[in-house]
């Protein structure tokens, strides 16, 4: 093998071809491609949000009608996940949890993503005392408990519904993501090219939104499926406690409490939800996990 | 009128370590369409002073305690930060040391072109990226317009650092700073980028402020040389001037220090050095700062008491000590 030849197996690409221009993003995608364990999550977690998506559209069986006669059957051809204890089919209404609960992840985790740049990013930008003074409010935020503040949040807005819940399950879990974009602002601020654009008169507004904020684009990715789990998890949480998603309604946390009374009869009732929710977070970390791999190669360099 | 007057700057940084007084008295003068170098040793506040009259330093802790900064009669040190924005890159620019680290990673070097010419010229996005790929061409970049696209990592090191100029450069600046600009660069490249720079100068008449701590590169493109000595100037006078009749005992001794590979006496010598270090910039010496390496302290002229100021030796020709090579009486201690 030439000299060539290996440096273009090193690089992933056909030896002799024309190197081609690659931007950060098409080469963490190549690299993302390589881990073939985040692919099979991608994958998965792609298939889930299909289901979601049409089943509801295609089944034949209406997720709400109550029928007693059909109760508490196992999987078959025309009810591929069994029934619940009403008779309603479990493939659609998991589907349709399924849309509500990925919602509400999706929902509160821009929610924590957007109040955490924004406070992160002002704090980190202007520095000095305010920054002192944001930072030792965020400390005090810091004690208070995940789960509990959600709860008093939704007992203080008084109704359970989508964006209720939205709110509730991001307004104690920001933090973090502030003092991720807060860091990464501090030392990106530091370097030479913010400087050599301040040095030539760009207004602070355009170096924070063009030479700063971009820059942070890789690491607010990769928080998106950090987060993605941690809300689901406390949807759910909620949605199980009966705090949550009211009937008809489903999630996947209220499906699971659902089959809670005839767990040992019947168990598949609460497993498939349960299931859905176990691989959904796990494909989330497998992909948060890849996407740092592959937007910051130095961290893993194999 | 010169085009930049520096009068007795100061600038200290506020640590928990004490107060640096990094830059603690620079006077600087420099012409219309002239190069002034400033020379020093690492860690004496060359840079300091560059970023001071930027007003680039981050406050805190840095904070110009006292001194007045004019630029073209208009007095920077009170503008605000507003006003400044418009000052910088319109009327004074600034090359970086590395160009490896002063372009952003994730925007095209067009993006970064055009976003200057946008800010302070106005121009629409197709003229200013007209104007970019002129500006390319004139710093010596090939095929200047395929290459407007491309992302810094493309580039070598010499072809970035001509970038970076090209960006500092693209507003027509009246007066360039220049810190440290070919340090990070192969021999070869420095002395490229040393004659773009000054080509750049003659075309437009742009006075350039060029650090460094290079004797040599001074001495090929300085009409002014400025010697710092921790935090202070310790001589400024015409470059002809200084290398043929150096007054203070450090520039003598910085001179001294040159290798000359064409004496073959001086190649089997061991490089001349300057005995000692430095003085500590959160508590300098209260009289002369150079006293402790000085060949001539402790001569009986008080030199170490009370500390020298910057005195007008010859029209053009200033220093900061007690005893000048010409006036000199005593021999080294």
């Amino acid at each position: 093998m030439s000299v060539t030849e290996i440096a273009g197996r090193l690089a992933g690409v056909d030896a002799g071809a024309p190197i081609r221009q690659s931007s950060l993003w098409q080469d963490a995608w190549r690299r993302y491609l390589r881990n073939r364990g985040a692919v099979a999550a991608g994958v998965v977690f792609l298939l889930i949000l299909a289901w979601c998506v049409v089943a509801p559209i295609v089944s034949p069986h209406d997720p709400n009608r109550i029928a007693f006669s059909d109760a508490y059957q196992g999987p078959s051809w025309s009810h591929p996940f069994g029934t619940d204890q009403f008779g309603r089919d479990l493939f659609t209404r998991a589907a349709l949890g399924g849309r509500i609960s990925i919602g509400i992840g999706f929902g509160a985790t821009l929610a924590i993503l957007g109040v955490g740049v924004v406070y992160g990013a002002i704090s980190g930008f202007v520095g000095g005392k305010l920054d002192n003074a944001l930072m030792r409010f965020l400390d005090a935020l810091y004690g208070l408990p995940y789960l509990p503040f959600a709860i008093l949040a939704l007992a203080i807005i008084g109704t359970v519904n989508f964006w209720t819940m939205v709110v509730a399950l991001s307004i104690a879990s920001w933090f973090i993501t502030a003092r991720v974009v807060r860091g990464q602002i501090i030392t990106l601020k530091e370097n030479d090219y913010v400087r050599a654009a301040r040095a030539v008169g760009v207004r602070w507004y355009a170096v924070l939104g063009r030479h700063l904020l971009p820059n942070t684009l890789g690491v607010l990715v990769i928080t998106i499926f950090l987060e993605l789990p941690g809300v689901i998890l406390g949807e759910a949480f909620l949605s199980f406690l009966g705090l949550g998603i009211n009937p008809p309604d489903a999630s996947w946390g209220s499906m699971a409490q659902d089959g809670r009374d005839a767990y040992r009869a019947h168990p598949h009732i609460i497993v498939i939800p349960s299931l859905a929710i176990a691989t959904l977070v796990l494909c989330a970390n497998f992909i948060a996990d890849g996407l740092r791999d592959a937007l910051d190669p130095r961290t893993k360099e194999t | 009128m010169p085009l930049l007057e520096v009068a007795d700057l100061r600038t200290h940084f506020f640590t928990r370590a004490g107060v640096v007084q990094a830059v603690d008295g620079v006077d600087l003068t420099v012409e219309k369409g002239k190069t002034l170098g400033i020379v020093g040793e690492s860690g004496c506040g060359k840079s300091v002073t560059a970023l001071s009259i930027m007003r680039l330093l981050p406050t805190p802790p840095a904070r110009i305690v006292s001194g007045s900064i004019r630029f073209d009669g208009r007095e920077l040190t009170t503008l605000s930060e507003r006003e400044l924005e418009d000052v910088r890159g319109r009327e004074i620019a600034m090359v970086f040391q590395d160009p490896m680290t002063a372009l952003n990673p994730t925007l095209t070097i067009g993006t970064q072109i055009v976003e200057v010419l946008q800010r302070h010229l106005g121009l629409d996005h197709g003229a200013a990226r007209r104007r970019a790929a002129e500006l390319l061409d004139e710093v010596g970049i090939p095929r200047a317009r395929e290459r407007l696209d491309d992302y810094p990592h493309r580039f070598s090191g010499g072809m970035r650092q001509r970038v970076v100029i090209a960006i500092a450069i693209a507003c027509e600046p009246r007066l360039l700073i220049a810190d440290e600009p070919t340090t990070a660069l192969d021999v070869t490249v420095q002395a490229q980028v040393l004659d773009l720079l000054d080509d750049l100068r003659r075309e437009r008449e742009m006075a350039i402020v060029l650090i460094t701590h290079n004797m040599g590169v001074v001495a090929e493109s300085a009409d002014d040389v400025a010697v710092m000595y921790a935090g202070q100037i310790v001589e400024h006078a015409p470059a002809h001037e200084l290398f043929a009749s150096p007054e203070h005992p450090y520039t003598e001794a910085l001179l001294a220090a040159l290798p000359d590979l064409d004496d073959p006496a001086a190649r089997e010598r061991r490089l001349a050095a300057i005995p000692g270090r430095p003085p500590d910039l959160i508590d300098p010496p209260p009289a002369c700062r150079f006293a402790a390496r000085c060949p001539y302290a402790g001569c009986g002229d008080g030199c170490a008491l009370e500390p020298p100021v910057l005195r007008e030796l010859r029209p053009q020709h200033r220093v900061r000590t007690t005893h000048p090579a010409s006036e000199r009486t005593t021999v080294p201690a």
